[in-house]
């Protein structure tokens, strides 16, 4: 391999060369100075040889030839060490120079590594590099240490124009300008001396000369050689295109340079260059060489200089163990104290040594030596000697690339602390591709901000923000290190002058998972957060609403579809002048709050006219790519802001928060609207922006989360302007008690010039809220409630029902919405349930001019609202011993409430079948009018059928099913529970608990209306219908309840007579079975039963009046336990043991029993039971066939033993 | 004995899935960079140690100053932690709580 190829090659041809220390007078000086050059320089240019061709033979017997070969020339005057100082101002010269030629490279792109790797070796390590060990190798020329500069020959040099030229050859040998080393005895003093007298053309004829040199030789032997230069005439030599000065000598080049050098001359001067190397340097130090071998430093350097490397290879193994007791050198060299010159020959050594491991290849190793320099040396060369450790582990194989970046980074950190800013830069930059895009996050912090900072001391502010740029969503750090961050990141942005718009900006993290896009076609919202209610949940809603959901949507989509062939039907419409909200998610992931302003969609608008121009969609499409790469600034320019307006928000995001925006754009125009991206300014300096991108896998989950499909750039269609209703609902409550009833007004607004017809309204849960009747808004609540005094014609809640079956309500035919008017509506709330409900309420609207696109359009409700419990209630019917037509009605309230009062007004019950009334013994029907929190109180009531009353009559003399409850002394007017709406939400109330609205007339509703103190709302929780019986029938015994009998004579006998009442108004087949032993049912278990469902349901439920009668009897429950195991009774059954009857409706029967007893006592005369069967009326009837059996209410007998 | 430790699980493609600085040394910004750096550049060595060893744990596989770097490789370079945790997917940060309590529970014992 051609050793000039490796730049270890190279150094050692250059510098691993014997020195020749020059002597000379002031006249040759002068002689040279005419061509601008000094003597040495004039020299220089031939003092290499590439191809010298010299057979050498050194310590073995082994000849070899030397090819390249160069000599050092030095004054003797420059032969000694360079003092520390002005060495190291050297090396920071040539490091500073090197800065300016890379400040262009600091500007461009930081280099990848693919780049890297296909550089060559040579261009990974910046030149400058090299040139900085040649000067570091060079600032320890002439120590002691190593031979390699000691001079291997001595040239003296005298003119001939001097005075007794052959004296002054021994004159400057003689003075005192021979370097100390060489006086001190360091250097060899038996140095070769070769005599030169030098002639200047110029100055005559040589004549003179070749006497002069014969004295010469005569004198000094044969070492005397004689030299003619300035032999040209006019001031136009031949030397112009040799390269004389080397780098460092600074001398500007001139056209005087080499004027007076003819083609002789300097023919002459390689000639002799050549001769004093061939003939004179190499023999001489091959004779060294012989002489020297035991000397074995000495021999080392020299075999370098000849190029043995076997043998300097042995040698530096010796160095080696020098270098590795480099402590003991440190040691050595306090001793000497010349201070850090000797680490420095430590370094030096190491660096010669590195080099050598270069060149077998062993670049860790190499890299370690470097490393190790570093840490002994000052910052600025530990700098470069880490820059290129680094360079060793790229070029080791394989690469390690973290290892290089690594070192790199130390490098840069050195640089930085040497002040060398720019090779700092560029150590660091040169590191970034190793850090790209990973989890390091410590690294990539410290490496970007610190490149970013740099970036800004040196001025080049637009690099240092894309740096700064990394670092700003740095969650990772601590809170101090995030205000420092984001300090300097604004003082550089801020220092720039302008706004700056950053792409993608990190701060604050924009969660594009998180985006939903509210729109309205022609399903609008009165509230955003109506949109969030499943689409399902809507459409189920709406179904009878919308004419026909499938040809309705066709329908205008159809007409889209002319309009706009090209479109892509998914497109989604809006309408112009209605806004398109983006919902968005904003995180600050810092501890430091931030303040991001003008939060605005990025938007363009297409306007129709325009769209043949642009032609289709697809043609459009590269452009948009493109289009994403401009800022959006740009992009305003490019259309006119006049189309659409968009909403700018500001927000104040503190450390770690979440803050969720609603982003508004509205298109003004129709066309084709694309929502392309968001734009913020970050506390006030930094607008940051982001387009929206959807790859689409994304898409996937996107249209999931939002609620209708997205087109995956956002784009819509904006159709022509249409009117909007506007929807609220006043004084609808969050919270309210169970039971509460409410009049509210449904406030609808058009915005628009175009009024609106056909207005059409569901409600999803009717139980909670229907719509009223024009009339109600005329009165004030709750006196509409009352009763009239001139009594309308009611309305039966057949006919209410009706009206509802379906649960859509339109309004009166009449009412249309002009533009920019209002219209309202009554709705009656009543809180059927405790617990959360969402209420759903569609209301579905015509166009009125049908120019538009959309022939109508839906306005969707939405409001959640939570209801207390207020008052249970509960009710136990029991029969009346005496009458068959008459219950007992115990009702029992709980006030559960926390701290509201209640006052009970009224107490009905529906229909006109049943009246109740007061007991007669109670005045007042409860000593206490008002219900604390926490009270509970129970009260009786007597309840009567009239049905009876009515099928026989024929007329009403029904005194009337409601019941005031308040005392005498207040005049409170009546509610009136058969109007609406209490009607119809009892109506809804019957029909959710999934009793037909025609009704069993055995079932009787309850409704209790009552106040809450405080306010003047109407409560009324008692509208709790509870069905007095599932069984059709009542019954009762008759007979004698106390007997006299004289057992001695025989046993008794009593007649007993059981009255039968249907209560059905269908015929009933009864059979009634007597038994001897109780049948033990498992009462008590069915007890446990009904209280648990007594205490926990609230609302509506049934109470079965059979298990009622149990409730109240279960305190003799357990006695039949006590007659079973008697296994005898004490009385038998006479007569027919079962009976079968059949019962015409609402008719009384009567069937005797007889019984026989057989011992005084007191009997319990329940062991019967009742199957009944209702048979309906009528095949083809609703009721189905339904039977059961009733057990015999406790009827006593006492029969006392009355002997005669 | 050492009064400062960096622990770090890498996956296979470079990326730290977990973190811990413990010990008793102060907790430095400058040191937790320093540790990554230093972590880091160490992979490469490990990098090319693994495929020529059968051992699974590496000790002092590199060292800067004097911070030595020790691994653990786990069989194929697969992250035993895949094991302890069958919901871990590869590659993604490792955040439970619990991990991390153990982690450093065990370093205060030998730290």
């Amino acid at each position: 391999m051609d050793p000039l190829r490796s730049y270890l090659g190279r150094l050692l041809q250059e510098e691993i060369t014997p020195v020749i220390m020059v002597l000379s007078t002031p006249l040759v000086e002068d002689a040279c100075q005419k061509n601008g050059l000094n003597f040495i320089e004039l020299l220089l240019p031939f003092s290499v040889f590439n191809k010298i061709n010299v057979p050498v033979r050194t310590a073995s017997d082994q000849p070899y030839r030397l090819q390249m070969f160069k000599l050092r020339l030095a004054y003797a005057s420059d032969i000694h060490l360079q003092n520390y100082e002005a060495a190291e101002e050297h090396l920071k010269k040539v490091v500073l120079d090197a800065s300016q030629k890379t400040l262009d490279d600091l500007i461009s792109e930081p280099p990848q590594l693919e780049n890297l790797l296909k550089n060559s070796e040579s261009d990974l390590c910046p030149s400058w590099i090299e040139t900085f060990n040649k000067e570091l190798i060079r600032t320890l020329s002439f120590s002691e240490h190593e031979t390699f500069d000691h001079p291997v020959a001595c040239l003296l040099v005298v003119s001939s124009k001097d005075e007794q030229p052959i004296n002054r050859f021994v004159d400057i040998l003689n003075t005192n300008q021979l370097p100390s080393l060489l006086s001190d005895g360091v250097m060899d003093p038996k140095v070769l001396k070769h005599y030169l007298l030098l002639h200047d053309n110029q100055d005559g004829s040589p004549e003179k000369i070749t006497s002069i040199l014969a004295e010469m030789r005569n004198t000094y032997g044969s070492n005397c050689k004689l030299l003619c230069i300035n032999s040209a005439q006019s001031a136009n030599g031949n030397g112009k295109d040799i390269q004389w000065m080397p780098y460092g000598s600074h001398v500007l080049h001139n056209d005087d340079i080499a004027c007076f050098l003819s083609t002789d001359d300097i023919n002459a001067v390689r000639d002799f260059m050549l001769d004093l190397s061939s003939n004179y340097v190499i023999p001489h130090v091959e004779q060294k060489i012989r002489i020297l071998n035991q000397q074995i430093r000495v021999l080392a350097d020299y075999a370098f200089m000849l190029r043995d490397y076997e043998l300097a290879l042995s040698n530096y193994r010796l160095l080696s163990t020098d270098y590795k007791l480099d402590k003991a050198w440190k040691r050595y060299a306090g001793v000497q104290k010349i201070g850090s010159s000797s680490q420095r020959n430590a370094s030096r050594c190491g660096l010669w040594w590195a080099e050598m491991l270069k060149a077998r290849g062993q670049f860790k190793d190499a890299a370690n030596i470097y490393f190790r320099i570093s840490n002994e040396e000052p910052s600025l060369l530990a700098a470069v000697m880490l820059e290129q450790a680094s360079y060793c582990y790229f070029l080791s194989s394989p690469p390690m690339l973290r290892k290089y970046g690594f070192h790199l980074v130390l490098a840069g950190n050195r640089y930085y602390m040497s002040d060398q800013r720019h090779h700092a830069i560029r150590a660091y930059r040169n590191a970034l591709f190793v850090y790209k895009q990973n989890g390091w996050s410590y690294i990539s912090d410290h490496v970007h901000y610190n490149v970013g900072r740099w970036y800004s001391f040196i001025g080049i502010l637009d690099v240092a923000v894309k740096h700064m740029l990394e670092v700003l969503a740095c969650s990772h750090q601590s809170l101090a290190t995030q205000n420092m961050f984001l300090n300097d990141f604004f003082h550089i942005v801020q220092s720039m002058g302008k706004k700056f718009e950053v792409y993608k900006l990190r701060l604050p993290v924009i969660n594009m998972a998180s985006l939903k896009v509210l729109y309205e076609d022609f399903r609008t919202y009165a509230s955003p957060s109506d949109v969030h209610v499943s689409e399902s949940l809507w459409q189920s809603l709406e179904e009878e609403l919308v004419p026909s959901a499938s040809t309705g949507r066709s329908n205008w989509l159809d007409s889209q579809i002319k309009s706009s062939s090209k479109r892509n039907d998914e497109s989604p419409v809006c309408v112009a002048g209605e806004s398109v909200v983006v919902d968005l998610e904003f995180i600050n992931p810092l501890q430091v709050s931030i303040s991001v302003s003008e939060i605005s969609l990025i938007c363009e608008l297409l306007a129709k006219s325009k769209e043949p121009d642009t032609g289709s969609a697809s043609h459009t499409a590269p452009e948009e790519d493109s289009e994403l790469k401009d800022s959006p600034s740009c992009r305003d320019s490019n259309s006119d802001g006049s189309s659409f307006t968009l909403s700018k928000l500001d927000v104040v995001l503190g450390g770690g928060e979440t803050k969720r925006m609603q982003l508004e754009v509205s298109p003004k125009i129709e066309g084709l609207l694309k929502i392309s991206g968001v734009r913020w300014t970050l506390s006030d300096i930094v607008v940051g922006y982001q387009y929206f991108e959807f790859d689409s896998k994304n898409k996937e989950k996107k249209g999931r989360r939002a609620r209708r499909s997205l087109s995956h750039n956002l784009s819509f269609i904006v159709i022509k302007g249409l009117p909007k209703l506007d929807a609220c609902i006043q004084h609808l409550p969050k919270k309210v008690f169970a039971g509460d009833l409410r009049l509210l007004l449904l406030e609808l607004h058009n915005q628009s010039e175009f009024s609106v017809k056909n207005i059409k309204m569901k409600i999803s849960h009717p139980r909670y809220l229907i719509p009223g009747n024009m009339e109600d808004l005329e009165m004030d609540f709750p006196e509409c409630l009352e009763k009239q005094k001139s009594s309308r014609s009611k309305e039966t809640p057949a006919n209410v029902m009706l009206k509802f079956k379906n649960l859509l309500f339109s309004f009166p035919d009449d009412s249309t919405i002009q533009g920019g008017t209002n219209f309202t509506w009554p709705l009656w709330f009543h809180a059927g349930l405790c617990g959360r409900i969402s209420l759903y309420i569609s209301i579905y609207y015509e166009v009125a001019s049908c120019s538009s696109d959309m022939k109508y359009r839906i306005l969707r409700m939405h409001h959640d609202l939570e209801v207390l419990p207020s008052l249970d209630v509960s009710f136990q019917i029991s029969p009346c011993a005496s009458s068959l037509e008459e219950y007992f009605v115990r009702m029992d309230i709980l006030n559960r409430t926390k701290s509201e009062t209640f006052s009970l007004n009224q107490l009905s019950c529906v229909g006109n079948l049943w009246e109740i009334l007061a007991l007669p013994e109670s005045l007042s029907i409860h000593p206490v009018q008002t219900l604390l929190a926490g009270q509970a109180l129970s009260c009786f009531f007597k309840l009567k059928d009239c049905r009876k009353v009515i099928n026989t009559e024929g007329e009403l003399t029904w005194q009337g099913s409601d019941l005031l409850m308040i005392s005498h002394g207040c005049k409170e007017a009546m509610t009136d529970v058969s109007r609406s709406p209490l009607a119809e939400f009892h109506q809804h109330e019957r029909f959710h608990q999934g009793k037909s609205a025609k009704g069993d007339s055995s079932i009787v509703d309850f409704i209790l209306i009552s106040k809450m103190q405080g306010n003047g709302h109407v409560f009324e929780p008692g509208m709790q219908p509870n069905t007095s019986s599932r069984c059709p029938l009542s019954w009762q015994m008759n007979g004698p309840r106390m007997i006299n009998h004289d057992f001695s004579s025989s046993f008794c006998e009593a007649n007993f007579h059981l009255r039968i009442h249907s209560c059905s108004d269908a015929a009933v087949i009864i059979r009634l079975t007597t038994y001897d032993t109780l049948p033990e049912k498992n009462q008590s278990s069915d007890g446990v039963k009904l209280s648990d469902s007594a205490e926990n349901e609230g609302g509506w439920h049934d109470i079965s009046l059979v298990n009622d009668m149990k409730v109240l009897s279960s305190v003799h429950g357990n006695r039949p336990k006590k007659s079973s195991v008697d296994t005898l009774s004490p009385f038998v059954w006479c007569a027919m043991s079962s009976t079968k009857l059949k019962l015409e409706p609402l008719c009384t029967t009567e069937i005797s029993l007889k019984i026989c007893l057989f011992a005084a006592g007191t009997y319990d005369l329940s062991n019967y039971e009742l199957h009944w069967e209702v048979k309906p009326l009528e095949e083809g009837i609703v009721g189905v066939t339904s039977s059961g059996t009733a057990h015999g209410h406790p009827f006593y007998l006492t029969v006392l033993h009355a002997p005669r | 004995m050492a009064n400062t430790a960096c622990f770090i699980i890498v996956s296979r493609n470079d990326i730290p899935i977990y973190e811990a600085e413990v010990g008793s040394a102060m907790k430095k910004e400058e040191a937790a960079q320093q540790h990554q750096f230093i972590l880091h550049a160490a992979l490469d060595i490990v990098e090319d140690l693994a495929w020529t060893t059968s051992a699974m744990f590496l000790k002092a596989v590199d060292k800067f100053n004097d911070l030595v770097v020790s691994v653990y490789v786990t069989a194929g370079h697969i992250l035993t932690t895949i094991l302890l945790n069958p919901l871990y997917l590869p590659g993604s940060r490792i955040t439970s709580s619990h991990f991390d309590t153990k982690v450093r529970a065990l370093a205060r014992k030998y730290l």
